[in-house]
Order: C-alpha cells, then structure tokens, then sequence
C-alpha cells in the first residue's frame, strides 16, 4: 500500500521551518489524512451515498508560555507558511499559560505496531459497488430471516487515516491504518405494532466484515421483539450486550478517568484514586497497542508513546489518563492519552479493555432471576458527573428475563443510575462478543441491579 | 496558489462540476465551493486554554443518476479534483440507483442566481484577537474575585465564517456569507463535603450565539453578570436538592430552547418521520399519517421552523439545495401541521416545496434536512406574570444534561439551577434539578409563554447523520409554564 509518510513528514517539516523563522520557541505540527467512504441503506435501499477526501494540517506555536494554533485543510507550501505565522501572529498577542511546561520530548514508540500491518489495501480501495453489494446482501438476508421484516436501515463503510507528527524538542511519528463497519438497524411490522433489532461489525479489512451475521442478528432481535410490554420502574437485575457496556467504557473515560474531568471537578473519581469503587471481579487497562482493536495507535495526537497502563485491578481504581499539559499541573507523566476536539486537548481513549470472563449472553441470562436483557444504549448523557449518574434509554432489543428464561420483549426503558453503583458489584461477566467493537473491547455482563426510572409511555 | 474565492474561477469550478455529472449520465447535479473559518478562544482558570484559528475549504458534488443518489467530496479544489470528484458522485450514484424501485424525485424549485450576506455591524474576523482577549480575560478574572470557593473558570468565544457558491444543473447560482459569533462564562464553585456545582451565562457549553456580527458578543454583557452568576454557583453549594414530585415547571430561555429542540425540532425533520435516519439518530413518533390529526400540544402552543428571522443561527439566504429560506408552521395552536423537508421528502408526501431545510456543515458533508430555527410563539403573557401567576411550581433554568428516546417521545433534562415558586414569588433555590415527561402530554400541559422576554438562542453543536455532522441551529422562546410534570428524577440516597 502506497502510504504517504515522506511526503507529510517533508510537509510537517515545512511548517517547522517556518516556525523556526517566526521565533517560536517551541512547535508541534500534526497533518492528517482521511479517505471515507459510506453507503447508507434506510426503507431497504441504498437512500445517501457519500465519498469524502480529507486534509488537515494543525500547527500550534508556542513563544515562551505563549500559544497559538492555526488549522488549515490544504497541503500547499505557501498556505502552510501562513498558517504558522497567522499562528505565530495570535500567539504573541496571547497571555502566558502559567500551566504549560513543555511540548513532549521524543521518547521511542513501541515496535509492537507497523503501520504497514494496519492498513488493508481491499479497505483503502473499496469501490462503491462493492459497498452496494454489501447493502443487496444485508437486505436480502433481512428480508429472507422474517416475513415481517419491513426495512433495513444503516451504514457500510470504508476508511484510510494516516498521520504524522512532529514537534521541535525532535518527536517524529507516523502512523496509518484502515478500518471499514457495518451497522444495521432493522425494523419490523406486524399489524400496528413496530419493533426494531441491531447489530454492528468492525474490521480493519472490509473483505472480512461479518455482514450477513449482523444482518441476520439485527432480523433476528426485530422478529423477537413483538408482544412488547411495560416495564414499572424499579431496580432490576441487568444482562448488556457486550454494545452497552461499550457505551458505559466512553462515559468512564470521559467522567472518570479523563484527568481534564478530574482537575475541573468533573469527575466521579475525584479523590477516589486508590479506592475499591468497582466490584473486584472488574479489571480494566487502557491499551491502543493491542491490535485486536481494529485501529491501534502508536502515539497520541502530540505524538506520546501509547504503552499499556491498568485503570481499575480488581475493583480499585489505580490511574488516571493525561497528556502533557494535565501531567505537568499534577507534576507526574504523561500516560499518552492527548486527544484533540475542536480545537481544545483534553486526556480521552477509545482503547479500553475489561477483562473478559468464561460466560456467554445466554449464560448470563440463565443466571438472572427478574431482569432485562439489553441490546444497547441510545443517547446516553451524564446527569451529574462528580456522581459518575448517566441517563439514556434502551433500544432495538430489550427483553424481560425471569427465572433464567427470556420471558417477553419490553418497550425503550429509560435508566438513570451512577456507574460505581451499578458496577460496584457484578454477579458474571461474559466473553467478548464475535461482532467487534469499533472503540473499547468490553465484554457483555451480569449486573445484580440497574435502576429503570421510566419508559416510552413515561 | 492562486486565489480560489475570485467568482470567475467559481463559476468555472461549478461549470466543470456540472458539465461532468452530465457528461457522465446524472439527470441532476449540485455542486456547493465552501470555506468556513471558524476562530475559537477560551481563557480558563487565569490561562488561555483555546487559542485557535480553523480554515476548511472544499466542495461537495450530489448527483442523480441511475435514480439513485452519489455524493463526493474533497479539500482540493482544482479543475481535475473536481472532475475526477465529479464522475466519482455519479459512479456512486448509479451504485445507489440499483437498489431502487422508484427513483428519486425531488419537488420543484425555481432556480435562481442571487447572492446573500448576514446582516452584521462588525465583522467579528476584522475584530483583532487582543480585543476579544481583553473581555475574555477580564471575565476570568472577575470569576476568580467573587470567592475561593470558585475553582475552576472559564469564558468562550467563537466565531464562525462561511462563504459558499451553489451551482445546479437546473442553473441555480447562488453565493452567501453567513457570519455568526457569541460566547459566555461559566464555573465551578466547591464548597466542604458538599458536590461542585456549576452556573454559565448567558448558556451553558459555550454561551449563545447569533447570526449578527461582533456588536452580539458585546451585547451579552458578560462583565456586568460575573459577580450574580458566580453567587448563584456559591450558593448552589449549600442548596438542597431539587425535591421529587409531580408540579408545575417553568423552564426560561436556555433550557426551553433545548426542549423545543430535542422534543418538537427533530420528530419534525421529515426524513426522520419517513425512515431515512433509523440508523444513528431514530424515527420520529410524528408520522405523515398523523399531520393535521395528532394533537402534539394544548392551544396555546404554536412552533415555526424559520430561517428569514434576524440574528438566529439558523437564519440564511437559500439552503444548501438553493431553496428560499421561509416560514414553516409546524405545530399551530397545539396541532400538528408541517414538516421541515428536502426537495425529495417534500415530494414524497406530496408537498409543492421543501421547507428550505437542507444544510452541510461543511463542505465534505452531503445535505441533511437540519433545523434552521425552531421557535415557540409567545401566548401573550409577560415572563413576570407567569411566575406571579404560580401559586406553586419550579423554575428551571440553563441546561446542564439531556436525553431523549429514538421516536422522540421520553426525554429527561437536567438544569444547573431551580427556584420554588409558592404564591407567585422566587424563593428556595435548588441544586441539580431534572424532569421528564413524554413530549405530547408535556406540551400538552404548556398554559402560558411569555413574550417580553422573547429571543432567538442559539445551539451550534446540533448532531445528526452517518457520517455524523454538527450544524448550528437557532430556537425562538421565552419562558413558559407547563404543569403535572415529573421533577427531581434523581434521589440523593440512591446514588
């Protein structure tokens, strides 16, 4: 596969020149590039059909503890000399940061990973028939699972990113990789009652997408789903997907272990670093070198080594995610988690990992006595994160389990609870799920209680 | 390089595009050229955490062909990009167009050439980045003089800039300007055992924000607000907990914005009601079926969708299907009777025109039905009245948390402040209120909104898509009353 590294390195270096020329005293340039494409498949036919072709250079100067950043989206000399000294012309107008200490100095990168092995030359190029063909076969396989199956809805698609960095203490990074998913949300109708199934696949080779098996569990969840009741609100036994604990994993990241959430009181986990909060059959690490995840990543986005590090062994919470800048106001290192959105850094991972257990989904459910078994999340919010208290609702299959038997399916539920309560004990935790996850690899679990405060009749 | 905003080498660019998808078979083709400039400052905890300045520049090429859609995009913009981005939208499309029955349709649209710039005083990118420091500064500095007990501060700016040609096989040419800016305050107070509490103005996640030119951010008045703001935080501290129980609820500005948002601004997209967004986002319980049947709220309930009014953030020339912005009932006196829609959802349900409701957030994303201003007509009440007109209830106000069902029926809020009311009169203040409700019984329940009080807020974080897209989106309200509605979701013990 013909990556691009010279060419962005000799790009990057262009703009540290300059940089150079402006005075900075210290730079860091990040340019990226993104092919994307997706077919979108709503009512059963392919209804949006997009192709984008992305460039990105960030340069960010710093003159003494002054800053200033500039973003550009084209990769001609002259455009990128100006962005440095439209950079460099607002960082001298800025303030002093008191809190900046330095750029990251250059530390080896693991040689665990080579871009060469992340990227997939069938991902990078896939055309868009063969993304329609994709689509004709989730369809068809939805139709043929159920008579009532009315319409497929959701989303094949297929990604090249690639990366460089470099800053003037001497870090130099690259990195590439592909990934391609599919997502299905199928409906179902008999009569006037509508249900709905999910499922999703990610891989880093589209060739090896798991179409029909997603299409054939999202049919299956949808046919399962007529004859839906209420459910009272209350506190029940809980059995997640493998998809929902996934959406739990983002929120402990973003409320918990973020050291941005910690310093701004915004975390569950203030002053609770060292403290059994979890059941202790949780373990938890954060770990973007392990390639099991579909897009591993060498460095973060200032170019700090990724390396494995635990966030919760059995049941005590042991560290917190930082980049540089949150890591010199506490005077500890960096653990490699910068993540830049919208302009802002902030410590986030897509790359967490909970220990899997030796039980499947139906194994779990066999064990509840009065519970619900739930699909996945849809919009889930923090209600009050120094609590760690979200809310969000169930969707595209929830059943009602008594006595180890699913019993009926249960219209969207509502949650409102906070995650060292619900994760404060765990009765079984499940092996990871055969779709893969395109973020945190968690493993679906047995929750003894999860509290319902409502539904979609209220 | 040479200058690619010179309007002769537009129109070429947008000849090319279109000569190609017609070349290659498409029976339709737009092509929109965007830059979008956006300029992000934030000074937080004495320190600037933001200072950042974003240009992104490309096109975007829909094509019809085979009846079926294609879209491509790229950040190049040069005559060969374009035609290879060109014939790539078709070859897309024709790979669409096999999956179809019937083909896409769209409702008629008179194409026009025309030119639209927002209306602005100052142009807030010729305002020099010290001047928008200075205030920023100074509001950070004044929250860190109200108390020890604020821990943690911040003040935003944004700005944002978009110059766009739109060009279409039917010989629409259209350029715009659209400018917007704003920002606010917002921090952390932490008192001895008892759990932080945050207070923004004039809005939470960034402030407000307005399609008018710089004069909006110096009219927030940020300053003269920082020691009341900062106050109500301290005091937050010491606040009971919003109580549980079934009352009657007021909700002010911010806060109403974002429940007309969620409740009555999506389940009206009309590609939501059709199906097209099940995947990601969901449907909407407000199907075709039920337009000028379902009740969606009491009397006194009137929701637009408009992008002619003036400073909202949703406010613009032609959308990005070159459709005249307009005024578009959607609920009148409690019914439901309009939609927001496309060119094709309109014709799908047999509308004569689209609601001009079709925006990208940027030049590489395809069009989606997104909201340009929902907005709550007042029922004649002054905001006063109303809450001297409460013998007991609570008011709510700025947002802090929210969530909402698939069908966009169950949502549950959460605010950063509450007030009892008993017999007319402010009085207990309370910390991290919530309510639900299930949206029809919930505006069902509306009596009174006021109109004194009455601006267009504005949200420019709104979600939507695959792949996902964040638009800037604008709600007209003031404060209004609703009763029977379910507050104080959580229960301190519990958790």
């Amino acid at each position: 596969m013909n990556l691009k590294k010279d060419y962005l390195l000799e790009k990057a270096d262009i703009a540290l020149k300059e940089a150079d020329v402006q005075g900075a005293s210290q730079t860091e340039v990040s340019i990226s590039l993104e092919r994307m494409a997706l077919t979108r498949l709503a009512n059963s036919i392919i209804d949006q059909n997009v192709s984008e072709n992305h460039a990105s250079v960030r340069v960010l100067l710093y003159f003494g503890k002054k800053k200033g950043s500039v973003s550009v989206d084209t990769l001609d000399d002259e455009p990128i000399r100006e962005a440095v000294a439209s950079a460099s012309k607002i960082a001298r107008v800025s303030t002093e940061d008191t809190d900046f200490k330095s750029l990251p100095e250059p530390r080896p990168f693991s040689s665990a990973l080579d871009s060469e092995d992340l990227v997939c030359r069938e991902t990078a190029e896939a055309t868009p028939e063969a993304r329609a063909e994709y689509a004709m076969l989730a369809i068809q396989r939805a139709h043929e699972a159920d008579k009532r199956i009315s319409a497929v809805a959701g989303a094949i698609s297929n990604q090249l990113e690639e990366s460089v960095i470099l800053n003037s203490l001497g870090v130099e990074g690259h990195q590439a990789c592909t990934s391609a998913n599919v997502n299905l949300t199928i409906l179902a109708k008999d009569g006037s009652e509508e249900t709905a199934g999910w499922a999703e696949d990610n891989r880093r080779d589209f060739r090896y997408l798991q179409v029909e098996d997603v299409a054939k569990v999202a049919a299956r969840k949808a046919a399962d789903g007529f004859g839906a009741k209420l459910l009272k609100p209350g506190e029940y036994e809980a059995v997640l997907e493998a998809p929902a604990a996934v959406t739990l994993a983002l929120y402990m990241a973003y409320i918990g272990f973020s050291a941005r959430s910690y310093q701004d009181y915004r975390s569950f986990l203030r002053d609770r670093i060292g403290e059994k909060i979890f059941s202790d059959k949780v373990n938890v690490w954060d770990d973007a070198l392990d390639t099991r995840f579909v897009t591993p990543r060498l460095f973060d986005n200032e170019g700090y080594p990724k390396k494995k590090m635990t966030l919760i062994e059995d049941g005590v919470v042991k560290n917190l995610m930082y980049d540089s800048y949150t890591a010199g106001k506490d005077n500890v290192e960096s653990t490699g988690h910068n993540t830049k959105l919208s302009g802002m850094s902030i410590p986030f991972s897509n790359h967490m990992i909970m220990e899997e257990g030796k039980s499947d989904v139906n194994e779990l459910v066999a064990q509840t006595k009065n519970g619900i078994l739930i699909t996945h999340f849809h919009y889930t919010n923090p209600v009050d994160p120094t609590k760690g208290v979200l809310t969000g609702l169930t969707r595209d299959g929830t059943w009602l389990v008594e006595n180890g038997e699913i019993k009926h399916p249960v219209g969207t539920l509502r949650y409102t609870d906070a995650i060292p309560r619900f994760l404060g004990e765990l009765d079984l935790i499940g092996r990871y799920p055969e779709l893969k996850s395109g973020s945190h690899i968690f493993p679906s679990l047995k929750l003894p209680s999860f509290r319902i405060t409502g539904s979609a009749k209220g | 390089m040479p200058r690619v905003w010179d309007s002769g080498r537009m129109k070429d660019f947008t000849d090319t595009a279109l000569e190609t998808c017609r070349r290659e078979g498409a029976t339709y083709a737009d092509v929109r050229i965007v830059t979008v400039r956006g300029e992000d400052i934030t000074v937080k905890d004495g320190n600037i955490d933001v200072l950042s300045l974003t240009t992104v520049r490309g096109f975007g090429i829909r094509a019809i062909a085979d009846g079926g859609w294609g879209f491509a995009g790229s950040h190049e913009i040069s005559k060969k990009e374009i035609q290879d981005t060109a014939k790539l939208a078709v070859r897309i499309a024709n790979a669409s167009g096999s999956t179809r029955s019937k083909p896409v349709t769209l409702a008629d649209n008179e194409p026009v050439e025309d030119e639209y710039h927002t209306r602005i005083k100052k142009d807030p990118f010729s305002v020099p980045v010290e001047e928008k420091l200075r205030i920023l500064t100074e509001v950070d500095k004044r929250l860190g003089g109200v108390g020890d007990a604020i821990k943690v501060r911040r003040a935003d700016y944004r700005g944002h800039k978009e110059e766009k040609v739109f060009a279409s096989t039917e010989g629409a040419y259209i350029s715009q300007t659209i400018t917007w800016c704003g920002g606010g305050f917002s921090c952390v107070a932490v008192g001895p055992g008892v759990p932080p509490q945050s207070r923004s103005f004039p809005g939470s996640f960034g402030g407000d924000f307005s399609s008018k030119g710089y004069e909006h951010f110096e009219g927030l008045n940020l300053l003269e607000n920082v020691q009341d703001v900062a106050g109500e935080a301290i005091a937050l501290t010491q606040a009971p907990a919003c109580p549980s129980d079934k009352m009657t609820l007021l909700l002010d500005g911010h806060q109403l914005m974002l429940q007309i948002h969620e409740s009555c601004g999506h389940p009206t997209e009309l590609d939501r009601a059709l199906g097209t967004e099940a995947a990601y986002a969901g449907t909407s319980f407000m199907t075709p079926d039920l337009l000028n049947e379902l009740r969606y709220g009491s009397e006194d309930v009137t929701l637009t969708a408009d992008s002619t009014i003036e400073g909202g953030l949703g406010t613009y020339g032609y959308d990005d299907e070159g459709v005249k912005a307009r005024r578009v009932e959607l609920v009148k006196d409690g019914l439901f009777v309009g939609y927001q829609s496309s060119r094709e959802t309109a014709a799908l349900v047999g509308l004569d025109s689209s609601s001009a409701g079709m925006r990208a957030d940027s030049p590489q994303k395809i069009p989606l039905i997104r909201m340009a201003n929902i907005n709550l007509e007042p029922s004649g009440w002054k905001r006063n009245e109303i809450i001297e007109d409460t013998k007991k209830g609570i008011l709510m106000s700025t947002n802090k948390s929210w969530s909402i069902d698939d069908k966009r029926i169950n949502f549950q809020f959460g605010t950063e402040i509450a007030w009892e009311i008993v017999n007319g009169q402010l009085g207990q203040m309370y910390r991290n209120p919530t309510y639900t409700g299930i949206t029809p019984q919930f505006w069902g329940g509306l009596d009174a909104s006021s109109g004194d009080d009455w601006r267009v807020w504005g949200a420019p974080n709104c979600g939507k898509g695959q792949p996902s897209q964040v638009m800037y989106v604008g709600h007209g309200c003031g404060t209004a009353r609703f009763r029977d509605v379910r507050v104080g979701i959580m229960t301190e013990g519990a958790m």
